[in-house]
């Protein structure tokens, strides 16, 4: 072995020291013992890593990202518009619902809903909001559960048939204390907007949910929650219970 | 898994998550929206891996091939091709000392990506060729080679970097020094 060679290994040698006995290294470190030229670079070498290690680990983390990560709001996504007359209709239900909804919401927070059903809302108000992107944007409810699909996500099996005659705006997946979970959002003919959640049987721990949807209502929203084998759905509108039942029927 | 366990692993891990994301994504939003994929994908799929002390490199592996995955989608471009980038051996070494963390992971993000992966994965966490070879799905002689060229590209981009920093320091240092300027 040259030189040439024991410095292409101990290029991979760990500064920390935890290859010392890793066969691999074994003659490139005798050979650095005993050739001071290679030892001057291996000691020099070593003394680069470890000073790139530490600038490296020095990089500081955004204040947030711990916080959004255990909320499971993605809040930085870049926006991916590539659609402009979906565009369009998602910016002006948007605004609408900023001018409108997310006012009612943030003064009139849900108090009796479940953790992940607020945290559920919380997520449709951050987009609502601009704060957060959808993570995918499509007029087609189908495609949007296909991607949903692809990405592991939490997906409806079957979207109730009153949404699938809506245009649908997007879908975003998040975590509520670990647990995945989806929202695709869908525009009313209202001009408002409806949402179908989808999460699993474990994020209602606990607490049963029926087969069939029961309805609740507070601080603006009315939502519908049932579950499934799999799956726990809830379909939630800034709005009444006519208004909701009109899209469960 | 509990939701303090999952508390647990987003502490010990979402730093270095995010500092590796952003080597390879050269942005701070796409380097936190990366660590957040890769933490919603274990929420789940991490059920699946039998081994749970192989979360980290599960979380690692799973990040970077989110970030292959968005940059077939977001970028066309020709892969770099590896026997094209040239290897001088870097007599000097650079005075790392004299930059700041931001700039050494500018350097970083300088290097080409084939050999920015490896070479993260060896700084920040201290992982082996053979953890490295397996997250990256390449060849163990592969790993050596990128981290032996990676190490050599980091060294260059570190001392052109030098080299401007010496540039615009210099007047101050002549003077300091007391030498004359003629």
């Amino acid at each position: 072995m040259d030189n040439r060679e024991a410095k292409f290994i101990l290029n991979a040698y760990r500064p920390g020291g935890e290859d010392a006995s890793d066969p691999l290294f074994a003659e490139a470190l005798v050979q650095a013992q005993r050739d001071p030229v290679l030892a001057r670079w291996f000691n020099e070498s070593i003394a680069f890593d470890t000073a790139v290690t530490e600038k490296l680990c020095d990089v500081a983390v955004p204040a947030d990202l711990r916080e959004n990560i255990l909320a499971g709001v993605k809040v930085t996504r870049p926006r991916r518009w590539s659609r402009p007359l979906l565009n369009w209709g998602i910016a002006a239900a948007l605004v609408l619902m900023a001018i409108g909804g997310s006012l009612v919401w943030h003064k009139t927070r849900p108090v009796a809903l479940a953790g992940w059903q607020n945290n559920a809302i919380g997520v449709i108000s951050t987009i609502a909001q601009g704060e957060s992107k959808f993570d995918f944007q499509s007029h087609s409810a189908p495609e949007l559960v296909s991607w949903l699909a692809t990405h592991d996500a939490p997906f409806a099996k079957k979207i109730p048939d009153r949404l699938t005659g809506l245009h649908s705006l997007g879908c975003k997946t998040f975590l509520w204390n670990g647990i995945p979970a989806s929202v695709i959002c869908f525009m009313r003919n209202d001009g408002g907007l409806v949402h179908l959640v989808v999460t699993t049987p474990a994020a209602q721990g606990n607490a049963g949910t029926e087969s069939q949807p029961r309805i609740a209502s507070q601080g603006g929203w009315t939502t519908a929650t049932w579950r499934t084998r799999d799956a726990v759905y809830m379909v939630a509108l800034e709005g009444s219970q006519e208004q909701l039942r009109s899209y469960l029927l | 898994m509990s939701n303090i366990d999952f508390q647990q692993l987003v502490d010990r891990q979402y730093a270095a998550l995010y500092r590796f994301a952003l080597s390879l994504a050269k942005s701070e939003a796409d380097a936190a929206d990366l660590t957040q994929q890769a933490f919603f994908l274990w929420a789940s799929k991490g059920h699946q891996l039998r081994d749970r002390s192989k979360a980290k490199s599960w979380l690692f592996t799973t990040l970077y091939r989110e970030f292959l995955g968005r940059r077939r989608h977001e970028v066309r471009f020709p892969s770099v091709e590896l026997d094209e980038v040239r290897e001088e051996e870097v007599a000097i070494s650079p005075n790392i000392n004299a930059f700041d963390s931001a700039t050494v992971v500018q350097a970083l993000q300088e290097v080409e990506e084939p050999f920015r992966a490896p070479l993260t994965l060896f700084y920040l966490e201290q992982f082996s060729y053979q953890e490295i070879a397996d997250m990256l799905a390449v060849p163990i002689g592969t790993v050596m080679s990128r981290l032996s060229r990676g190490k050599c590209l980091l060294r260059q981009r570190l001392l052109s970097k030098e080299e401007a920093l010496g540039n615009k320091v210099v007047p101050f240092s002549s003077k300091k020094s007391g030498e004359s300027h003629g």
